[in-house]
């Protein structure tokens, strides 16, 4: 097969939509949130499908999430894993059942699962890609989280390409240097193998890289007060003095509220549960 | 100079945890506010930790025995904090885009003063991006600068605290020389204009002649001599002991017999002009040539005995190792816009070619190299190495015929020791006698004493000859090479170019991508000029070099002792200090110290001199 460039299923494609995801490139509408406010909206979304076992309610919450998705505008890489996760859990579950002389019921008690999952995955896209890393931080610092970890958050997310550029130059080196395999075998398997093992192998050289470029930054650290700034709240103040809720995430707010209690009250109305399912 | 010292150190000793020797010995130096110091000195003479001093890192980060007192800006560093200190002094690293920490450059360099509590921290952001001129990145991501940018936010960052003091660690170590100048004209600006003191630790002679006021010469953990500028750069023999090379300059006026080592290129000419009749007459008598020339009509060596060496100009054209027709190919931003780099490229690339491969940054020297490795595929069009076209066969299997070397040596290192990386190709690939082979090449780089290491444990100028020896190991038949000098000291700069030079029986064709002019003009042959996403001009170095518009467009300083020989109308100008020396005996300059205005950077023509000749006469 002839090579050519691709600017889809690429590892560079795959680096820019991590970049898309971290950064909410692609704009939506929790991006224009206060960042405690779309912390505040996760927080109920990804809690409330806990209290029930109500399948009506269960997938109202799921409808309500993936419509959160589309407001928030997850990248293509990001709905691939999802979709993928779900289905191969589909699968999964499925096998199991079979398996495991399972019955309908088991079916259901893991599909009710898999629903609940699935609606809280959803929520945390919608709200983690609308967050770029700087407002999660904030938000963080802001709810009285240590200052260490809301500072891990925004530098974790800023090493992120830079590591993404590593693995990709640490990999085409093993590509270069290692030989390919003689056979492919069946279907391929011994490319597949090759692959892996150079991935898992080129974490060794990041790890080393790294460990060596942070001692700077750890001393950098020092010389620009990150110390200081835990000591010292005045820095703090300065930093969150830009959060403000405005009246759009009392709007979103209240409307995911009360959308929740319809879902609930609808699910009052007609319960399905899966002990009904099984009649 | 201003006589208050701002840095002022008595008795100063330190000894890191852990270590038998003092680090620091008993050291006593001043630095007078206003200076501009370079910080010079062999490895391992303390230059880095004597600097990390001023800010309080010694002692209080790295505790360690100290004694002695440290006082900078008045305050006593000991009993003082880092944070406190770093109001006073700001620190730029080697390694600078370790020490960026935040997403955006306006972030970066609010980062500081926000978390010192500053109120103003929005007017000293705007106030620091100003001083530095970098406003217009203030939006931009730190992973989207470019090496100098990246500095300049570095930079940025700590002027926000309105430091007395900066000190930069070797700033011309991650930089390419134009971007080094560059950083050092801010830094003239902000010493000069701002009044800040400037510290810089330093190995380019040719920087600290030309910008620095006072140097201080490290050795052992102390200072041997602490000196003007003009007196330092006079005892070149002493600095070329301690590892920095006089520059191509002092060392061609120490050769023509001047007496004070010139600082920069137009004094340089200017001293020249002025002792110019002196040496012409005393060499005119013996070499017969200048009589002849004495008529007015200026020497003018014909351009096409400095190309190609006559034996491979007379022989037909050798066979083509690499080629690319019609390239084409860019990249996706991340907002989604293809980004196009290479726009229908040709290049044939043959054997005995040494091609440099020049142009700015963003110009696709590096993308042209990665599809040549075949890393890349082209968008369209086709590149070809050793006959087989890169879209046919897997980045692995082209790797027998072609090897590429990245430019950051550590990101080549995935094996314990470097014998184990030199040996990773020829081993797995079951080449016979691959034992004899890594032998072999580990001792051409001259690296067998260290071939147990692991590469990231050595020197700078260590690393480089080790990939260079992972590179040779895999017997391509195209070498192509990422910036090979870049962020090396003089020394262990001229051992790769000497390397590179041996090269040749083994290796086909090799390319460098490169911004370092000296090697372009010690090593090339072919240079492929970049510019708009094709090559603009492919000709020899002595060629480039005679057209200075094309310099100018392609970002390119060329070496010292090449602008030089432009300033004083030699063409085409010379390539190193020996073609110079040998050349300037047979120059026509005795007229010119009458004219101390064209003494300057501009090159002027042979034919302006010619007529300056004859107005005079």
């Amino acid at each position: 097969m002839a090579r050519k460039t691709r600017d889809v299923i690429s590892v560079e494609w795959i680096k820019l939509e991590l970049m898309r995801a971290a950064y909410a490139t692609r704009g939506g509408t929790f991006s224009r949130m206060d960042p405690r406010m779309v912390l505040l909206w996760y927080a109920v979304m990804a809690i409330v499908p806990w209290f029930t076992h109500n399948l009506t309610v269960l997938a109202g919450l799921f409808l309500l999430n993936a419509v959160a998705v589309i407001l928030a505008r997850v990248g293509p890489l990001l709905l691939f894993l999802f979709v993928f996760g779900i289905g191969m859990e589909a699968i999964y579950i499925l096998a199991a059942a079979w398996l495991f002389g399972g019955d309908l019921g088991t079916l259901y008690a893991l599909s009710e699962l898999t629903l609940k999952l699935g609606a809280i995955s959803m929520a945390s896209m919608a709200a983690f890609v609308s967050l770029d890393p700087e407002k999660l931080s904030d938000a963080l610092l802001a709810l009285r989280a240590p200052a260490l970890l809301a500072f891990a958050v925004s530098y974790g997310y800023r090493m992120l390409p830079i590591l993404v550029e590593e693995f990709n130059t640490v990999f085409d080196n093993y590509r270069l240097r290692s030989a390919p395999p003689r056979r492919a075998g069946f279907l391929g398997v011994n490319h597949l193998y090759r692959w892996v093992r150079m991935a898992i192998l080129s974490f060794y050289p990041i790890f080393l890289n790294t460990a060596l470029s942070v001692r700077t930054t750890v001393e950098a650290l020092e010389t620009r007060g990150l110390t200081y700034a835990t000591v010292d709240d005045r820095g703090r103040r300065i930093r969150l003095g830009y959060l403000k809720v405005r009246p759009l995430d009392i709007l979103v707010l209240t409307v995911s509220i009360l959308l929740v209690v319809a879902v609930f009250v609808t699910g009052q109305l007609w319960p399905i549960f899966r002990t009904d399912l099984l009649g | 100079m201003p006589a208050s010292p701002v840095i002022s150190l008595e008795n100063v000793s330190f000894r890191y945890p852990g270590t038998a020797e003092d680090t620091l010995r008993n050291v006593t130096l001043q630095i007078a506010e206003g200076d501009f110091a370079a910080v010079v000195g062999g490895n391992g003479s303390a230059k880095t930790t004597l600097c990390k001093t001023f800010n309080g890192l010694v002692p209080h980060y790295w505790s360690g025995e100290f004694s002695g007192v440290a006082e900078v800006c008045g305050i006593d560093t000991y009993t003082s904090s880092v944070a406190q200190l770093s109001s006073q002094v700001g620190y730029v690293y080697q390694d600078f885009a370790n020490q960026l920490v935040r997403p955006t450059v306006r972030d970066e360099i609010a980062f500081a003063p926000v978390n010192f509590g500053h109120v103003d921290h929005a007017e000293r952001t705007r106030e620091a991006l100003e001083m530095l001129r970098i406003t217009d990145l203030s939006e931009r991501f730190v992973w989207q600068l470019s090496g100098g940018q990246a500095h300049l936010t570095a930079l940025a960052s700590v002027l926000a605290l309105r430091p007395r003091v900066v000190v930069v660690d070797e700033p011309v170590a991650e930089l390419d020389p134009a971007r080094a100048q560059e950083i050092y004209q801010r830094l003239e600006v902000l010493n000069e204009q701002f009044g800040l003191t400037i510290v810089t630790i330093e190995h380019h002679a040719e920087f600290i002649a030309r910008f620095a006021k006072s140097v201080v010469l490290m050795a052992d953990g102390a200072p041997v001599w602490h000196l003007p500028v003009q007196d330092a750069v006079n005892r070149s023999h002493e600095l070329a002991e301690h590892g920095i090379p006089a520059p191509q300059i002092v060392q061609a006026a120490h050769r023509l017999g001047l007496a004070d080592a010139p600082r920069t290129v137009p004094e340089a000419a200017r001293a020249l002009r002025a002792h110019a009749p002196v040496a012409a007459t005393a060499s005119g008598t013996a070499s017969g040539a200048v009589a002849g020339t004495r008529s007015g009509a200026g020497p003018r060596p014909s351009l096409e005995q400095f190309t190609r060496p006559a034996a491979e100009q007379a022989s037909a054209p050798l066979p083509v190792v690499a080629r690319a027709t019609a390239v084409q190919h860019g990249y996706r931003t991340v907002h989604g816009r293809l980004h196009n780099v290479l726009d229908e490229l040709d290049v044939d690339l043959r054997r005995g070619d040494r091609v440099a491969l020049v142009g700015g940054n963003g110009s696709g020297k590096t993308t042209l190299l990665k599809l040549l490795a075949g890393i890349l595929v082209p968008r369209s069009g086709d590149v070809e190495v050793s006959g087989t076209n890169t879209r046919k066969k897997s980045a692995g299997q082209l790797a027998d015929h072609v090897a590429y070397l990245w430019q950051q040596p550590q990101q080549m290192f995935l094996k314990e020791s470097i014998r184990s990386d030199i040996a990773l190709f020829p081993r797995e690939r079951g080449v016979p006698g691959w034992e004899a082979i890594v032998d072999d090449t580990l001792s051409q780089v001259r690296l067998d004493d260290f071939a147990d290491r692991d590469g990231r444990s050595l020197s700078g100028g260590q690393q480089r000859r080790a990939t260079l020896a992972i590179g040779l190991a895999m017997r391509p038949d195209v070498l192509l090479l990422d910036e090979p000098t870049a962020s090396l000291d003089i020394a262990s700069r001229d051992a790769v170019v000497r390397m590179l030079d041996q090269l040749s029986g083994t290796i086909a064709c090799s390319v460098v991508a490169t911004h370092d002019m000296t090697l372009v003009s010690e090593w090339a042959n072919r240079v492929l000029v970049m510019e708009g996403g094709r090559v603009a001009s492919d000709l020899s170095p002595h060629e480039l070099f005679d057209q200075p518009d094309l310099l100018t467009r392609a970002n390119l300083v060329p070496p010292q002792i090449t602008q030089l020989g432009m300033s004083l109308g030699m063409t085409p100008p010379p390539l190193d200090v020996r073609e110079f020396v040998d050349r300037f005996d047979g120059l026509k300059l005795q007229h010119a110290d009458l004219h101390p205005a064209s003494a300057d950077l501009h090159p002027a023509s042979s034919a302006e001199m010619r007529a300056y000749g004859t107005q005079d006469a």
